[in-house]
C-alpha cells in the first residue's frame, strides 16, 4: 500500500530521512555549503554592481540633462533677451517661438512655462503654458526652490506617465526673464526609459551569469569533492572490511599525492596488523597442540597406574592391612589425581580458545531431573534431601547437555557438600527470553569477600573445611565458562548462615541477549530459613 | 571358547596392563604395537575385537580403524586421549564402534568388551523383519534388498533390528545407547548420530532422503515403514 506515491508518512519522515543523508554525505554537505557561500558572494557582488551602474548611469543622464536644459535655457533668454515686444498677443507668440525652440534643442517634447506668482507689471502677460502630463509630475515644492531661485536649475525625480504605465524621468527648472513681462519658470522632461531599459538588460544579465556561476561552481565542486572523497570512502570501506577480520585487504597505493601517502600508511598498519594476528593465531595453536600433547602424554600413563591400581584395590582384602590401606589410598588419589587433569585440561581448552558449542534441543527440568537422580544417593549419605520445583521450562532449548549437566551436577554436588545435612532445592522456570535453574542450600553460606571468588581457579571459601566430595577446585570456574559459552549467566548469592543460591541462566535462542532471568537472585526465602544467622543479606553477582 | 583381543598400542606398559586386566577376566590378548603392523597382526591373529589407540607410530589409528574396517566387521573400540568433538567424531566414522577416554578403569573397559562380544541381547520373536524394502534375517545375521545382500558390521546390524524389532516405537538416542552399546548412563549421543550416518550409507538407496532410518525431529530415530 502506497508503495509507488509518496505516502503522508513518506513526507513526515522526510525531513529525518534529509537529516540523515546530510549527516551520512560529506559530498552532499560540501556542495550545499559551497553553492551558499558562493551563492552569496554572487548575491553581494551582483546587488553591489547593479546599485553603481544604475548610480551611475542616472547621474550621467541627469548631468546631461542639466547640461542639455542650461544650455536651452541660456538660448531662449538669449532670445527673450533680443526681443521687444510688449502687446499681449506679441508676448503669447514670442513665449511660444521660444518653447518651441527650446523643444527643439533639447530634444524633449516635455516642455512647460508658467508665470511666477505674484507679479504685477500691468501688462497682459502670456498665460502658462505646457503639456498636461508636465503639469501633473512638478510638485510644489520643485515650483517653490524654482520661483525663488533666481537663475539657478532645479530637477526633481518624477515617473512620467506613459502609454498605461509610468517612465522614469527627470524634471529640470529655471527661470526665465521675458522683457517686460515678467519671471516665467522653465520646465524641461527628460524621459530615462532607455536608461532604465539599458539598466533592467545589465541587472538581467547578472542574474542569469550569477545563476550560471553558482550552477557552474555547484558542478566544479561536486566533481572535486568525488575525486576527494571517493578514496576516503575506499579507505573507510577497507578499514571496514578489515575491522570485520578480512585481514587481507589493501588500499589500492596510487601515485604520490597524500592519498597515496595514507593509502601506504593505512597498508603498512595492516600489515604489522595481519602478522600480528597470524602469529597470535600460531600462538594459539601451538597452545593447543601442546595441550592435546600433554593430554596425551599425560592420560596414558595415567590409565596405566589406575589399571594397576584397580587390580591391586580389587585384592586388597589379601593383603596385610597397611598394604590394604595402601591400596585404598592408592585407589582414591588416582581418581582425584584423574578428575583434576581433566579439569586442568578443559580449562586449558577454554583459555586455549579452543571450545566449540555442540548444540542441541534439549529439555532443562528433564535434564535436572536426571542430575537429581543420580545425586540422591550421594545427597541421602550427606543427609541432605533433593528437590526439583519446576513451573516452568518443560520445551526444548538449544545447549550443550555435557555441558549443562556437567554445570548442574556440580551445583548440585556444591550444594550437598556445603549444605550441613539441610535440603537442596532446584527450580526450574522461563520466561519469553531465557531458562533458568537455580540450587539453593541452607548451608553455612559464605561471606561477601568469599562469594567474590566462588568462580576463582583453586579458590576454596574455607581452607581448613575437610573435602569430602574431593572436588578439584576447578568446578565452578568450568561451569562458569560453560554457562558463558551459551551467552548465558550463571551468579551466585549467599548470605553467613542463610546458605547459598547458584543461578544458572541460559538464552532460549542461542547467541541472543537474556533480558531478564526467570528466576529470583537473592532467592525469595534469602535470610528466612536461618533466623540465627546474621540478618543482613549480602549478595555478589559473577556476570558471566 | 576364549575371545581374542587384539590391543593396538604403543605404550607397552599399558599394553601389558591392558593384557593383564583382560587376561584376568578370562580373554585372550594380542598385542602390536606399531600402526603400520595393525592391519597384518589383525589378519593373522583374527581377533574378535580390537582395541585401538588413536594415536601411534607408523599408521594413524583412524586410518587403522579405517583399513580394518574395509575387509572386517570386527568391533572395534577405540582407546584415546582426546575427548575433543572433532577426533572423537573423526574416529566413529572412520569405523570405530566405541570409544574409552583414557584413563579409564578396567571394570568399565571389561564391560565394553563383554556388550560389543555378546551382540543382540533383544532377541525379536521371529526370524525375519522386514524395515522398507530391506529383509533382516536375525538368524542369519543379515540384512538383503531383493537378492542382494548388505554387508554390516555386527553393531550395525544391532541397530538396524533394534529399531526394526519395534517398528512402531520411536527410539530416543538414549534409548538406542541403552540397547545397542549397553550404556546404562549418559554417555555421547554422537555415538548414535555417527552410527546412523553409517548405517544409512549402506542401507538407503538416497542417503539424503532416509526411507530405512527415520529421523524423527527432537525426539530420536524409528525405522522405515515396511514397504
Amino acid at each position: 500500500m502506497g508503495a509507488r506515491w509518496p505516502t503522508r508518512d513518506w513526507w513526515r519522515q522526510a525531513p529525518t530521512r534529509l537529516a540523515r543523508l546530510w549527516r551520512s554525505s560529506l559530498q552532499l554537505r560540501t556542495v550545499a555549503i559551497t553553492l551558499l557561500l558562493t551563492g552569496v558572494a554572487i548575491l553581494v557582488t551582483g546587488v553591489y554592481m547593479s546599485l553603481s551602474i544604475s548610480n551611475d548611469l542616472y547621474q550621467s543622464r541627469l548631468d546631461q540633462a542639466l547640461r542639455d536644459s542650461s544650455r536651452a535655457t541660456t538660448t531662449a533668454q538669449s532670445t527673450l533677451n533680443a526681443s521687444d515686444v510688449s502687446s499681449g498677443d506679441a508676448g503669447k507668440n514670442l513665449l511660444n517661438t521660444v518653447l518651441q525652440s527650446v523643444q527643439a534643442s533639447t530634444s524633449s517634447r516635455l516642455v512647460a512655462a508658467y508665470r511666477v506668482p505674484g507679479q504685477d507689471t500691468g501688462i497682459l502677460a502670456p498665460p502658462d503654458r505646457g503639456s498636461p502630463a508636465m503639469n501633473s509630475v512638478i510638485s510644489p515644492e520643485l515650483r517653490e526652490k524654482v520661483q525663488n531661485g533666481g537663475s539657478k536649475q532645479y530637477y526633481q525625480s518624477v515617473a512620467l506617465p506613459a502609454a498605461g504605465d509610468t517612465d522614469p524621468g527627470i524634471v529640470v527648472g529655471s527661470q526665465l526673464t521675458l522683457p517686460s513681462y515678467g519671471k516665467y519658470e522653465l520646465y524641461i522632461g527628460y524621459n530615462l526609459r532607455d536608461s532604465e531599459n539599458t539598466l533592467l538588460f545589465v541587472q538581467n544579465t547578472l542574474l542569469l551569469a550569477g545563476l550560471a556561476l553558482i550552477l557552474l561552481i555547484g558542478a566544479i565542486t561536486w566533481v572535486i569533492v568525488r575525486f576527494v572523497v571517493e578514496p576516503i570512502r575506499v579507505a573507510a570501506r577497507t578499514s571496514e572490511r578489515l575491522a570485520a577480520g578480512d585481514l587481507a585487504v589493501r588500499i589500492p597505493e596510487r601515485g604520490e599525492d597524500v592519498f597515496a601517502t595514507l593509502a601506504r600508511s593505512f597498508n603498512g598498519m595492516a600489515d604489522s596488523l595481519q602478522s600480528q594476528i597470524n602469529q597470535l593465531a600460531t600462538l594459539s595453536q601451538l597452545q593447543q597442540r601442546f595441550v592435546s600433547d600433554v593430554s596425551h602424554e599425560l592420560r596414558t600413563p595415567l590409565t596405566t597406574i589406575r589399571l594397576a591400581g584397580d587390580v591391586i584395590f580389587d585384592q586388597r582384602e589379601g593383603f596385610a592391612p597397611a598394604t590394604a590401606r595402601t591400596a585404598e589410598l592408592l585407589h582414591t588419589q588416582i581418581e582425584r589425581f584423574d578428575r583434576l587433569l581433566s579439569d586442568l585440561l578443559e580449562i586449558s581448552r577454554y583459555d586455549a580458545g579452543s571450545v566449540v558449542l555442540d548444540a542441541e534441543p534439549t529439555n532443562l527440568v528433564r535434564l535436572a531431573e536426571d542430575c537429581v537422580d543420580e545425586l540422591r544417593t550421594l545427597a541421602e549419605q550427606n543427609g541432605s534431601e533433593l528437590t526439583l520445583d519446576a513451573p516452568g521450562g518443560y520445551f526444548d532449548v538449544p545447549m550443550d547437555p555435557r555441558r549443562i549437566r556437567r554445570v548442574v551436577r556440580n551445583l548440585i554436588g556444591n550444594a550437598i557438600e556445603h549444605g550441613e545435612g539441610r535440603p537442596v532445592v532446584i527450580t526450574v522456570d522461563s520466561n519469553e527470553s531465557a531458562v533458568a535453574l537455580t540450587v539453593r542450600d541452607y548451608g553455612i553460606g559464605m561471606s561477601p569477600q568469599d562469594t567474590g571468588h566462588v568462580f576463582d581457579r583453586f579458590w576454596r571459601a574455607d581452607p581448613s573445611r575437610k573435602r569430602t566430595l574431593g572436588g578439584t577446585g576447578l568446578g565452578l570456574a568450568i561451569s562458569l565458562e560453560d554457562a558463558t559459552l551459551h551467552s548465558g549467566w550463571l551468579q551466585v548469592w549467599s548470605a553467613p548462615g542463610a546458605g547459598s543460591c547458584f543461578r544458572l541462566t541460559l538464552p532460549r535462542v542461542v547467541g541472543r541477549e537474556i533480558t531478564a532471568s526467570p528466576l529470583p537472585l537473592p532467592p525469595v526465602d534469602a535470610g528466612a530459613t536461618m533466623p540465627a544467622a546474621n540478618p543482613a543479606t549480602t549478595g555478589s553477582e559473577a556476570h558471566a | 571358547m576364549t575371545s581374542r583381543i587384539l590391543v593396538v598400542d604403543d605404550d607397552t606398559a599399558l599394553a601389558e596392563m591392558i593384557g593383564i586386566v583382560l587376561r584376568t577376566e578370562g580373554f585372550d590378548p594380542v598385542f602390536c604395537e606399531d600402526g603400520s603392523l595393525a592391519v597384518d597382526t589383525f589378519r593373522s591373529s583374527k581377533p574378535d575385537l580390537v582395541l585401538l589407540d588413536l594415536m601411534l607410530p607408523g599408521l594413524d589409528g583412524i586410518e587403522v580403524c579405517g583399513r580394518i574396517r574395509a575387509e572386517s566387521g570386527t568391533p572395534i573400540i577405540m582407546l584415546t586421549a582426546k575427548s575433543d568433538t572433532a577426533d572423537v567424531v573423526k574416529g566413529l566414522e572412520s569405523g570405530a564402534d566405541d570409544y574409552m577416554v583414557k584413563p579409564f578403569n578396567p571394570k568399565e573397559l571389561v564391560a565394553r568388551i563383554r556388550t560389543r562380544l555378546r551382540p543382540a541381547p533383544a532377541t525379536p520373536p521371529t526370524d525375519e523383519l522386514t524395515v522398507g524394502d530391506l529383509v533382516v534375517d536375525v538368524a542369519g545375521h543379515e540384512v538383503r534388498r531383493g537378492d542382494t545382500r548388505i554387508a554390516l558390521t555386527p553393531l550395525e546390524f544391532d541397530l538396524l533390528l533394534a529399531l526394526a524389532s519395534k517398528p512402531q516405537q520411536v527410539f530416543t538416542r538414549e534409548m538406542l545407547l541403552e540397547q545397542v552399546w549397553g550404556y546404562h548412563y549418559k554417555a555421547d549421543t554422537r555415538l548414535v548420530n555417527v552410527h546412523v550416518q553409517r548405517l544409512r550409507a549402506k542401507v538407503e538407496q538416497d542417503p539424503d532422503n532416509p526411507k530405512i532410518v527415520m529421523t524423527v525431529r527432537g525426539v530420536g530415530y524409528r525405522a522405515g515403514a515396511a514397504a
